[in-house]
């Protein structure tokens, strides 16, 4: 199992361990377990994760059942698929909740090709706001008189609250994160390199999509 | 996060151990690891370590703040100072819980370790706890918590983030009844003073 150390990414020529890619991947799952929000999918990383999984699958069968190697190596590929899988599955919960306005959002993004969601949650979530008016109309709604009959989809809306308070830890030093004050006095914080701190997740949201951030 | 999310991450650390048996570098996802050479220390990760160790397959040396005299230095600093001190290292607790769960016999004076690495968290704990308190009176919708860990923040979740919601929603609804109240209570002193006149 030499040769997992360094793989291409062939559309832009940089060279990433595969240890980069479980770091970049550990933080995402860390920061979408804590953030009230989804955020951009890191599509490549999982893939990419999910081949070096394969590979070392591959490989662990060449070896022997005694080779201590062998429960090594499955113990880490447990611990990645842990991530791997409480990572989409967070996604996914989150999709099912907040299925409308993300779909609303998302139909912006794609037309400027910063799409939060993979093709396949993308579809996932269209279809399961489709099921969802289905069943409501089949259980309740065709039963009802004809001027009642109308699924009201924003009506249905659940959204996450982008209010609520959050614990994170700047990466970087930030200047001048404005906090809204009720009062109308906004307050400007500075975050210094490895602070933490809590605050409302509505002004960090886009310092934690630029990896500016990390939720604790 | 579910504290044992926290361990988990807290797993990732590396720490040394000296292995018992001899094997070439372990090429792993997360790095390479070893030569290991039996008798001589090597750096794993913390998950690898404990996997080992259950294997019986090493040794683990315990991090240099796992000490007597190291915690007993901090304890004291933690009592004197108003803030929260800089932990050795940011999953103290989950570091100290793993190795003193299977590999106490490793620790030197481990029921000892034990029982400071408690008080110190019980005096952080409290600590927060104040400070969580104090927060809250002023009404605040921010605060800075340098050298807490993950583990200590994990606690006081979903609590003090929930508290501090539901505080901005109290202070949002009055000031969104405010202008109306003033509007009402004005109409009513006019209408009051037109019944003086």
């Amino acid at each position: 199992m030499e040769s997992t150390e360094e793989l291409q990414f062939s559309d832009d020529e940089e060279e990433v361990t595969a240890e980069t890619v479980l770091k970049t991947l550990q933080s995402a799952w860390q920061n979408e377990r804590l953030s009230p929000e989804i955020l951009p999918h890191q599509n490549d990383m999982v893939e990419c994760m999910l081949g070096q999984i394969q590979h070392m699958e591959r490989n662990i069968n060449k070896l022997s059942k005694t080779d201590l190697r062998t429960s090594i190596h499955k113990m880490e590929i447990s611990r990645i698929k842990f991530i791997i899988c409480n990572y989409l599955k967070t996604r996914l919960n989150k999709i099912e909740k907040y299925c409308i306005p993300i779909l609303n959002q998302e139909r912006q993004r794609i037309e400027t090709d910063t799409n939060y969601l993979t093709p396949s949650e993308y579809k996932y979530a269209q279809e399961y706001v489709l099921n969802m008016e289905n069943h409501m109309k089949n259980v309740v709604l065709n039963k009802m008189p004809g001027n009642m009959q109308v699924f009201e989809m924003n009506k249905m809306a659940e959204h996450p609250n982008l209010q609520t308070h959050v614990f994170l830890k700047a990466n970087e030093t930030i200047n001048g994160v404005v906090l809204e004050d009720l009062t109308g006095e906004d307050e400007e914080i500075d975050l210094e390199e490895g602070s933490q701190h809590i605050l409302q997740y509505k002004p960090i949201a886009d310092l934690l999509k630029n990896g500016k951030v990390t939720l604790l | 996060m579910e504290p044992y999310e926290i361990e988990f991450i807290g797993e990732n650390r590396i720490i040394s151990i000296t292995p018992n048996f001899t094997h070439d570098k372990i090429y792993l996802i997360c790095g390479e690891f070893g030569p290991f050479r039996a008798g001589l220390p090597v750096n794993v990760p913390l998950w690898l370590a404990i996997m080992l160790k259950q294997k019986q397959k090493c040794h683990v040396i315990p991090p240099d703040w796992m000490d007597v005299e190291v915690l007993e230095n901090i304890k004291e600093e933690e009592k004197r100072s108003r803030f929260f001190t800089k932990m050795p290292n940011e999953h103290y607790m989950v570091e100290a819980k793993l190795i003193l769960g299977s590999a106490a016999e490793d620790v030197p004076n481990a029921p000892e370790i034990k029982t400071i690495i408690k008080d110190i968290w019980d005096i952080r704990m409290s600590k927060l706890r104040t400070s969580m308190d104090a927060l809250m009176k002023t009404g605040g919708g921010y605060g800075r918590l340098d050298h807490l860990t993950m583990m200590e923040i994990n606690s006081v979740k979903p609590l003090l983030p929930a508290a501090m919601d539901n505080l901005l929603r109290m202070q949002m609804k009055t000031k969104k009844t405010a202008p109306s109240l003033n509007l009402n209570s004005s109409t009513f002193s006019q209408s009051g003073s037109s019944q003086n006149t």
